[in-house]
């Protein structure tokens, strides 16, 4: 909860830094408390908070999510300076709007009450509403935002309505008593039904297909760093929170629960893969390719090994880093381009070479090509829901493979044409590139060595 | 000792980034000094390599460290008869397609050579490498600089298209792979190799997984009908990738179906699954081969061809396997195709090659417009003619003995499908002789033979070092025979247990 606490409170020194030059130093702010938040994430937890663990349980694996979501946000925040070199009136707002969501991310990851579920989920969601509409001249973001918003309070609604039939079957909020109820009364209609209401607002809230219908939108229409830190850190935080619920939670009745979400993975991989196959736009086939991750992800649930939640972890650090990679250079050819078709990114290979670079091995990582992280992170999900659904891992299979497609054609956009349409004169800046080689040192030494993520982030 | 062999694993990697980091200029010269380098290495260990081993040291320079705590799997390396013959075509062809393209005026040279080592470092990791994950994971790692090649490198107007085929077409059969993979992982104690081959699966699991694993040897070799991203990959791609897609990565499939398929999943191939197979590829042979005689493009006749030769390694080795499993050990099929996985690989190079002169000499690929040129260039037309005997297996050239023993293991499995896929060396005799004769004697173009110059001193050195290879090993096949029958022998006799 020290975590939590520390992050919190960079917030609002970050929200309050505003007054000041225009909110010039919200972001060294940010990147400040997000270090040290990530330093005392790896310190064991202080005694004084044994006391609210009913509320929020600051676990091992609570813990591993914390730190792999401030590794994110970090990573973010070092590419803000560029991103959001246009937005020179609002800065410290958006930088402590992204550190209130991630508050509500951490929130999530050690819940053990639905109370407290619930605020997390809203408080990651608030300030994401209005991050999508920070192009306050935009159209599109306008449109993103509000759609966001409207889907997402039905989505809150489906909770709410979830959490309230859960406590009218049995009578209390808390994780580990609910599942007590649930292994004791497997039959029990309105908790069941209260369990499929949940099950399709957290499915909402991770873009599982047919719950995907906001995210192009929202994803093509919010600045792209923002779609970047929806696509990553909400990303985590929706799905562990998900994960927690339901195997937790809900492990008393998931024959009941596992064949709708099996469902749900069917769908998602197939139409978000068609899908992504069909899009014009970098950034929407990105906003597909999200989705179609989900897809990837959610097959943690079969087959589970008591390694399931580092799987989880492991993948969803992975497809963060490759999310960040390809977005970092998304933004930049948005900034020159002010579009992001393909045919923008024509040879930018040859005026950015590092650039281009660590979006193609961002693109190979999610696509799940050996040697990146990537690669380790789907073997590890495919070879445990092997056990327990092969379909579902052959339906995942042919989904990959008609993603490579997609990711195939950014990478020969940006490399198979030999005159570039770029100016010279631009060069991205230092910390870009400090960033590009963490992202690809990172994603090729966890793909060669998959145990230094257990070593570097414990377990 | 086991030095050797992690020495020859992590050269290409090393020499690789280093010659990406160098001057454009001069990489080329560093290239081929790191794969004379593999070269010497691989010659060493081939003349320090014990050729009867006993059944239990048939591997060696044998490497494991242990890699993850989650995956049953390690970093377990050996050699073996087999591994050897397929190592030291890797790196003998290597610095002779780096050779080949010292005329050439490629544009970022660094990065060509870069990539060209990086596929050397994939292939060594897939001959050499004794563990299911790894063995996939280097399968995958030689796709990306080949397919950066043929895109970067390809003809100008064309590689947008085929490119992105021939990638999800491997990507697919690679992933299929992975699944079956995956599932004998899930059923055996760990990836190692022993423990895969070992794997308690009933007829059903061994059928599926029969399939998934050979769906994507089948892509890579190709197989029919899984061939048609072959021809326009291999038209299309810059002449060293060409060579190195026919000459060696084709081999990996070859290898892989030895290595893993047989002994993993011998039920299926016992039944109706291997029949299917073996059909699959005889129609394979024919059919490329009647292809190959109506093509015009020079580059397309050798696509075909290709796969017509490959077709006749897999009816060869899937016919001893039925013949074993019914209960008469043979190994003759995978011998011979192993002796003409090395001289095909070695037969092919060398063809690319004389395309590639070829089209320098007549600036099309179009054989209908060559003509005549063995009077210009009397020196090439008798190294090409060595070339293109060795192809058709002519008797004292290397394509020979390995068609020949294909053909005879062939026909212990069935007389009819012998008859039929021996059509190959009537068929192949036609299309490249046919190639040969209008290109070199075929009426010509004067005002384009009296500019057309015979070999340059690379080309020379290129093609004579290959046309050497042709003859020495088409008069003593034996030490290929010696070197791969220990190995091999240990394979069937796994598959049959």
């Amino acid at each position: 909860m020290s975590v939590l606490i520390i992050v919190f409170l960079t917030a609002i020194v970050a929200l309050f830094s505003g007054v000041f030059e225009q909110g010039k130093f919200a972001r060294y702010i940010g990147i400040f408390g997000l270090i040290i938040a990530l330093y005392v994430s790896f310190m064991p937890e202080l005694a004084f908070f044994e006391k609210y663990r009913h509320m929020y349980d600051y676990t091992a694996n609570t813990a591993l999510f914390t730190k792999i979501s401030i590794v994110t946000t970090l990573l973010l925040f070092f590419l803000g300076g560029f991103a959001f070199s246009n937005h020179r009136s609002h800065q410290s707002e958006l930088y402590a709007l992204m550190l209130f969501a991630l508050c509500g991310g951490i929130t999530l990851f050690g819940f053990q009450n639905l109370v407290t579920l619930f605020l997390g989920v809203e408080i990651l969601s608030i300030p994401l509403y209005v991050m999508a509409g920070a192009n306050k001249t935009d159209l599109r973001s306008n449109e993103a935002s509000i759609k966001y918003f409207l889907m997402g309070a039905f989505a809150t609604g489906f909770l709410l309505f979830g959490i309230a039939f859960i406590y009218g079957s049995t009578g209390t909020f808390d994780l580990y008593k609910i599942h007590d109820f649930g292994t004791q009364n497997p039959k029990n209609v309105m908790f069941i039904l209260g369990v499929l209401l949940m099950l399709c607002a957290m499915a909402f809230k991770v873009a599982l297909a047919p719950f995907h219908m906001w995210s192009p939108d929202v994803y093509s229409g919010s600045p792209s760093l923002i779609t970047a830190f929806m696509a990553s850190v909400v990303k985590i935080s929706g799905f562990y929170a998900l994960f927690r619920l339901m195997t937790i939670g809900f492990a008393g009745v998931t024959h009941d629960w596992i064949n709708v979400f099996g469902v749900f993975l069917i769908i998602t991989l197939f139409l978000a893969n068609a899908m992504g196959l069909a899009q014009t736009n970098a950034k929407r086939m990105l906003a597909y390719s999200s989705v179609s991750h989900a897809g990837y992800i959610g097959l943690v649930f079969f087959g589970m090994t008591s390694l399931s939640t580092y799987n989880l972890a492991f993948y969803l650090f992975a497809y963060s880093l490759s999310t960040v990679g390809v977005f970092m250079c998304l933004i930049w050819v948005e900034k020159l381009k002010r579009e992001t078709s393909f045919g923008a990114f024509k040879g930018l290979a040859k005026s950015e070479p590092l650039l281009a670079t660590v979006a193609a091995i961002s693109l190979l990582s999610m696509a799940g090509v050996p040697l990146t992280a990537g690669f380790m992170g789907k073997f590890a999900l495919f070879s445990q829901a092997m056990n327990g659904a092969a379909f579902l891992v052959l339906v995942a299979v042919l989904g990959s493979a008609i993603s490579i497609a997609f990711y195939l054609r950014l990478i020969v956009a940006m490399f198979f044409f030999k005159e570039t349409t770029f100016k010279t004169s631009e060069k991205v800046t230092l910390t870009y590139n400090i960033v590009a080689v963490f992202i690809i040192a990172s994603i090729i030494m966890l793909g060669v060595f998959p145990d230094l993520f257990a070593k570097q982030f414990g377990l | 000792m086991s030095g050797l062999l992690l020495t020859l694993l992590l050269l290409p990697l090393v020499g690789s980034g280093l010659v990406f980091a160098w001057k454009d200029k001069s990489s080329k010269y560093l290239a081929l000094g790191i794969a004379l380098v593999q070269m010497l290495i691989t010659f060493y260990i081939a003349a320090d390599f014990d050729f009867n081993p006993t059944v239990d040291s048939v591997l060696q320079h044998e490497i494991n460290y242990p890699w993850s705590q989650f995956i049953k799997s390690s970093l377990h390396f050996g050699i073996d008869g087999m591994s050897l013959l397929l190592l030291l075509l890797t790196n003998i062809l290597t610095p002779i397609i780096i050779l080949s393209s010292f005329n050439e005026n490629v544009s970022y040279r660094n990065s060509f050579y870069g990539l060209i080592l990086l596929m050397q470092f994939g292939l060594v990791g897939v001959f050499t490498s004794l563990d299911g994950l790894l063995f996939y994971i280097f399968w995958e790692v030689t796709l990306i600089p080949i397919w950066f090649i043929a895109g970067l490198w390809g003809q100008e107007n064309k590689r947008l298209e085929f490119t992105t085929k021939f990638f999800v077409y491997t990507f697919v059969g690679s992933l299929f792979m992975l699944v079956g993979l995956i599932y004998v992982y899930n059923h055996s104690a760990s990836f190692a190799l022993t423990d895969l081959y070992n794997a308690s699966l009933n007829e059903t699991q061994q059928t599926v997984v029969f399939w998934f694993i050979f769906f994507a040897f089948a892509v890579k070799l190709p197989v029919f009908p899984f061939h048609t991203w072959q021809p326009d990959t291999y038209t299309y791609s810059p002449t060293q990738g060409s060579m190195l897609l026919s000459g060696i990565m084709l081999k990996m499939a070859v290898y892989g179906v030895l290595r893993y398929l047989l002994p993993i999943t011998p039920i299926p191939i016992a039944g109706i699954s291997g029949q299917i197979v073996i059909i699959l590829a005889i129609v394979g042979i024919v059919h490329g081969a009647l292809i190959a005689i109506i093509q015009t493009d020079m580059k397309r006749i050798i696509a075909y061809s290709s796969f017509s030769h490959v077709g006749l390694m897999v009816a060869g080795i899937f016919a001893s396997a039925v013949v074993t499993l019914r209960g008469s050990f043979t190994i003759e099929g995978a011998e011979g195709a192993l002796v003409q996985t090395f001289a095909h690989g070695i037969n092919v190079v060398g063809l690319f090659y004389c395309c590639d002169i070829l089209y320098k000499r007549f600036k099309s690929r179009d054989i209908r417009q060559m003509g005549g040129l063995a009077k210009v260039a009397p020196k090439f037309a008798v190294l090409f003619l060595i070339i293109v005997l060795g192809s058709m297996g002519v008797p004292l050239t290397n394509g020979f003995i390995g068609e020949f023993i294909l053909l005879k293991s062939v026909y212990d499995f069935n007389g009819l499908a012998a008859v039929i896929a021996g059509l190959t060396v009537i068929l192949c005799a036609v299309y490249l002789l046919r190639f040969y004769g209008k290109a070199m004697f075929g009426e010509g173009n004067d005002a384009v033979l009296s500019t057309a110059k015979d070999l340059s001193a690379v080309e020379f050195s290129v093609l004579a070092s290959i046309a050497v290879f042709v003859i020495l090993l088409g008069i003593f096949p034996q030490p290929v025979i010696t070197m791969v029958s220990s190995s091999v022998k240990f394979i069937y006799t796994a598959m049959a247990n």
